[in-house]
């Protein structure tokens, strides 16, 4: 069994450092790993990185991330990614890291992934520039996000995107601006490996629950989705009924979903 | 739900609410791409959550100072960040 704490769209800045750290310091009680879905911080600066850092680093498990379009705002990308890798954090961009916990080698491919729509209602790679660029944009992701997944070699897969790969998880945003959340492309990229659950956020008023169309679990973990400091999934057949109705020591009960 | 302000000069038109809408996202003071907004007779209405009292209060003053002649209601709360009290298992 393995057991993953994730969040997303923490947004952090001075004003926030502090807020999730009581319930951070939990973690290496209840959690092998610490999933996060991107928008860290506000605008993307390098500063607002470093209150990331001060946050999630040093936590006493392994961090990961992608960044969201937050996290672009400001053009600052590779200083916010130097300052968060110095902080001990993963960041993945079309690539995978793979973690050997206590239950399995766990193995996460991120993107920070785009918008185009879901099928039949999809943006199409045609006609002005700027179409075909955010179009193409979306593949580029999707694509790099489905080679890593399939190139991993591990135990359980997860996929971690900030940019939604199901419209299920939307349910709540209005319709109209689908496209700009999520792209079936990210879904089909999930589905091309065997992956046991797909993490994602942006969709601050969507819901926590969805699956692929190849029956792949995806969670939304936005913060004021899950509206606690992180959601916890443990992945794995190795536990019985009994195991899970049982409080753990950190004072968090199990329960099936 | 807070009156913010209460100035009787009629409902907001569309124009009006797609410029708050943009203002929310685009002014750097406040960046929330996840407070939507309401028409009402009365004004608009500011709906979501945020990370921190102080955004909350950010959002109010710079859509008071933009827009001093709409009222504007807010329904804006600070998501937690207690420890969750559950587990999903996934088999």
């Amino acid at each position: 069994m393995i057991r993953i704490a994730a969040v997303g769209d923490v947004h952090l800045d001075e004003d926030v450092v502090g807020r999730f750290r009581p319930a951070l310091e939990e973690l290496p009680d209840c959690a092998d790993a610490l999933l996060l879905a991107g928008d860290l911080t506000r605008h993307g600066t390098e500063a607002e990185a470093r209150c990331v850092a001060r946050e999630f680093g040093g936590l006493g498990v392994p961090v990961v991330t992608v960044l969201g379009n937050h996290d672009h705002q400001c053009d600052q990308v590779p200083q916010v990614v130097k300052v968060l890798q110095d902080a001990g954090i993963t960041v993945l961009e079309g690539d995978s890291v793979v973690l050997d916990c206590p239950g399995g080698r766990l193995g996460v491919a991120g993107v920070k992934g785009f918008g185009g729509g879901f099928a039949g209602r999809c943006a199409s790679d045609f006609g002005e520039p700027e179409m075909k660029a955010f179009v193409r944009t979306t593949t580029e992701s999707a694509d790099a996000l489905g080679a890593a997944l399939r190139g991993l070699d591990c135990d359980v897969r997860v996929a971690l995107t900030h940019y939604s790969p199901v419209p299920d998880t939307l349910a709540g945003e209005p319709l109209e601006i689908y496209p700009f959340l999520g792209s079936y492309q990210l879904g089909q990229a999930i589905d091309s490996a065997p992956t046991a659950l797909a993490l994602h956020g942006h969709a601050h008023a969507g819901t926590e629950k969805g699956t692929t169309p190849g029956g792949v679990r995806v969670r939304n973990v936005a913060h004021p989705v899950i509206r606690q400091a992180y959601s916890i999934y443990h992945l794995g057949d190795h536990l019985d009924q009994g195991e899970v109705s049982r409080t753990v020591s950190s004072g968090i009960q199990q329960t099936w979903s | 739900m807070t009156e913010h302000r209460d100035v009787a000069t009629g409902p907001p038109d569309e124009y009006v609410e797609a410029e708050v809408h943009r203002l929310l996202t685009e002014d750097p003071d406040v960046a929330e791409q996840g407070i939507t907004v309401a028409r009402r007779e009365s004004g608009l209405v500011l709906q979501g959550e945020v990370e921190s009292a102080h955004r909350r209060e950010e959002i109010l003053r710079r859509v008071a100072e933009r827009f001093p002649d709409v009222p504007v209601t807010s329904d804006i709360g600070v998501i937690r960040t207690a420890a969750p009290t559950e587990i999903e298992q996934l088999p």
